[in-house]
């Protein structure tokens, strides 16, 4: 990776401005609404948490350098420039107190896409030398060993073996022609083994095949998180690969947030080429095994549930109803949060704020919001699909001494399965 | 004699167990991993579960830190993984499910979920070294079942 | 300068002038967006995204969730009140219609003058709210910037002398007139420079916002 200096944080932004960008920059009108929209305002009223206003250094650029009245008071030197110290300061707004939840963008009167905003203003920041110091290390680790936490293959395979004995299913690695391949989240590696015990058990039932692969397992993208469209794009290719060599049909997504943005809706931009396989989120897939008969449940949990929608998934990538239809094939009393589905409040840790130390405190904060939800509705337990979404309501919700179980809705869904078969230990 | 040899077996006699038996082989199971956390809450849980007369609430303060040591040793995402740090997360989701209310107790009962937990924190516990540390532990809390079962 | 003599420039090659930096502003603004391009999204797309563009073009007219319906009353309200009120007073006001007629070739049916009359000053106090709410808002206070006040003067001054001018008030009718017609001169030729472009850019941003939700399979 180059240097960074602020002249290539200033050629990244400006790169970055397209259609839409100014579109969207000349129709702001400075009504202030996005803020209502955004969990990191409502909980700290911090006025400087205004979506829009975590763009403000890159719009500047834009009238600077793409329109002509911006050209012209830049000639007169009546325009002020961007400069290392306020993209440090803009660090905090536009990483700390941003998950890329898109709530900004479906409340905008003018219609103003500012996730999209604040995901190109990262690409300034990072080529600048002003992402957070966590992100960095996040993404060094992805770049040199494959994962931004570090877990290397043998520790994966510990895990297979682990799962192994668990359910007496064999955890296939590497197996050309396989119909899917599943990649995972660091996250649910190292702290919900229990996702690739329940992702065995319910492919094993629908007799597909499928596999791991050795070489690019890896579903987190901290290219995505910190903004860096090189680093993304290594990240991606190293997937793509994979799938070529083993010729999969599917490349499956698991229950995380913004990997599947990675994978599903930036990957063939950031590859330049069309993906020859699907890409599909595990809960996508689940589904369709359930269309076709190969999902078989039994049993109802009893618990009043309701079901925290990653907005990286639901808002962002458009799996809106399957989490819905498949939690309904064994809840019996599943209640729906007040602003669910497409509407959602994020839990404050995406976008890569959980891998960032300097958010700790307000990431906290912004969990309000979600606990504010939860308080309305009295539930038992919730549900989700993304490990991170889910770490972060568990520590919230033990900050907030609220005791409510969290579940992975894989996981739930495998408790379920129809016994089959006695599995020999 | 009872004898255990096998996952099936394993599984069978702690389902067979009660509640509050299940709690104490539990317990048993936890403390065996519990040196890999080194942190009084898992303590507290396990001396809680091995009492046969603790109070409700007693079960609930338990549950209640046994989770917060769970919130405090978990790899953060995007930080660099401390595979030993990360088997005290084990640890304490062990010593969690031994203590868990009743109301929120899953399928597979609070002393299998501690024992596979107990496992998981003795993979990590030695992740780097590739050892096959996770069948001793299996084989260890095979005989741990056989005592309980046994006296 | 006499008083007619004002009114006649001012009607005449001030309007004129005036239209034509505003048509040329517009274009160029409309050059300075679509030169800029947009690369093609080459995943797998669940839809075009056209009939979603097209729906949010619409819907975003109106609040996305209950939380922000609870908590964007003022600016939700203020702001639909002030644009029906400017929309009535600007195009079915038989005076106005006179001019649009005299370049459009066409014309058509308007409201009786003294409901317009009531619509203006509607939206004249819909602008005087939200300027307060914009100097004593936070969040509003801290996004401001000089322009926001500018264009908002520059709103509310032909509404103002418009008014003015049709209840003949303190000064001389052809002075009123032409103050009117010059705020409006003003208002046209800063029109393209400043964020009132986002009456004409709104559609095509609402467009990119539905659309790009739309490929994704969700409507925003």
């Amino acid at each position: 990776m180059s240097e960074a200096t602020l002249e290539r944080g200033l050629r990244a932004l400006k790169e970055q401005i397209d259609t839409p960008i100014a579109s969207f920059f000349s129709s702001c009108t400075h009504c202030g609404m996005c803020a209502t929209a955004c969990l990191f305002y409502t909980e700290t009223e911090n006025p400087a948490y205004t979506p829009i206003n975590k763009v403000e250094p890159m719009r500047r650029v834009w009238e600077q350098e793409y329109t002509l009245i911006g050209r012209v008071k830049k000639a007169l030197g009546l325009s002020k420039p961007v400069t290392d110290e306020e993209l440090e300061e803009w660090k905090e707004y536009a990483y700390n107190a941003c998950s890329l939840c898109g709530r900004c963008t479906v409340v905008c009167p003018v219609g103003n896409d500012i996730t999209y905003m604040i995901r190109k203003m990262r690409e300034g920041m990072a080529a600048s030398g002003h992402a957070p110091e966590g992100l960095v290390g996040a993404s060094t680790r992805a770049i040199q060993t494959g994962s931004p936490m570090g877990v290397k293959l043998p520790a994966l395979q510990a895990q297979a073996r682990h799962a192994e004995k668990d359910i007496g299913i064999e955890i296939p690695f590497d197996v050309e022609g396989a119909e899917y391949m599943m990649l995972m989240s660091s996250m649910e590696i190292m702290n919900y083994p229990e996702y690739m015990q329940a992702v065995a058990k319910i492919f094993e039932q629908a007799g597909k095949s499928w596999t791991i692969s050795s070489e690019a397992f890896e579903a987190t993208n901290s290219g995505i998180q910190i903004g860096s469209s090189d680093i993304a794009r290594e990240l991606v290719s190293r997937i793509v690969n994979a799938a070529e060599k083993l010729k999969v049909s599917t490349v499956i997504s698991p229950e995380c947030g913004h990997a599947y943005t990675a994978i599903r809706w930036d990957g063939p931009n950031l590859v330049g080429r069309p993906f020859p396989f699907k890409v599909r989120h595990i809960l996508e897939v689940l589904d369709e095994f359930r269309e076709q008969g190969l999902l078989k449940t039994e049993g109802f949990e009893e618990a009043k549930m309701t079901f925290h929608d990653p907005c990286q998934l639901v808002r962002r990538g458009g799996v809106i109803e399957q989490p819905r239809t498949l939690l309904n094939m064994v809840a019996s009393n599943f209640v729906e949060m007040s602003d669910h589905g497409m509407m959602n409040w994020c839990c404050g840790a995406g976008g890569g704020v959980s891998a960032n130390e300097d958010a700790e405190e307000l990431k906290m904060k912004a969990f309000k919001r979600k606990k504010h939800q939860l308080d309305e509705l009295n539930v038992d337990t919730l549900v989700t699909a993304c490990a991170n979404c889910r770490i972060q309501i568990e520590e919230g919700l033990e900050e907030n001494e609220m005791d409510i179980p969290v579940v992975g809705l894989t996981e739930m869904l495998a408790e379920h399965l129809v016994e089959e078969k006695k599995t020999e230990g | 004699m009872t004898e255990i040899t096998n996952e099936t077996q394993f599984r069978e006699a702690l389902k067979g167990l009660s509640l509050s038996d299940q709690r104490e082989v539990g317990a048993r199971f936890v403390e065996h991993v519990a040196s890999m956390a080194d942190d009084e809450r898992i303590a507290f849980a396990t001396r809680v579960a091995s009492n046969k007369n603790a109070a409700v609430d007693e079960l609930a303060a338990a549950y209640k830190s046994a989770k917060a040591a769970a919130m405090d040793c978990y790899t953060r995402c995007g930080a660099d993984a401390d595979w030993s740090e990360q088997a005290g997360y084990f640890v304490a989701r062990a010593a969690s499910a031994i203590v868990v209310p009743e109301k929120d107790i899953g399928s597979d009962g609070p002393a299998w979920t501690a024992a596979m937990n107990g496992r998981m924190a003795r993979t990590c516990a030695i992740i780097d070294n590739n050892a096959d540390a996770e069948s001793q532990e299996t084989g260890q809390q095979y005989r741990i079942l056989e005592d309980y079962l046994n006296s | 300068m006499s008083a007619v003599d004002f009114l006649l420039w001012v009607r005449g090659p001030g309007l004129a002038i005036a239209s034509i930096i505003f048509v040329f502003g517009m274009t160029l603004k409309l050059f300075e967006i679509f030169m800029l391009g947009r690369k093609k999204n080459l995943a797998e797309l669940r839809g075009s995204g056209i009939k979603e563009g097209f729906v949010t073009i619409f819907t975003r007219s109106r609040h996305a969730d209950t939380y922000s319906t609870r908590h964007t009353k003022f600016t939700y309200y203020s702001g639909w009140v002030f644009h029906l009120g400017l929309f009535i007073t600007v195009f079915l006001l038989t005076p106005h219609i006179e001019l649009f007629k005299s370049f459009l070739g066409f014309g058509w049916w308007a409201l009786p003058t003294p409901i317009v009359d009531l619509t203006a000053v509607i939206a004249m106090i819909a602008l005087l709210a939200i300027l307060f709410h914009r100097i004593t808002n936070p969040v509003l206070k801290y996004l401001s910037v000089g322009q926001d006040y500018v264009v908002w003067a520059l709103t509310f001054l032909p509404l103002l002398t418009g008014y003015m001018a049709y209840h003949h008030l303190f000064f001389r009718y052809e002075w009123l007139l032409g103050f009117h017609i010059l705020s409006v001169c003003i208002l046209l030729v800063f029109f393209p420079f400043t964020k009132l472009t986002h009456a004409m850019t709104l559609f095509i941003s609402r467009w990119y916002n539905g659309m790009m939700g739309g490929e994704k399979g969700v409507q925003q």
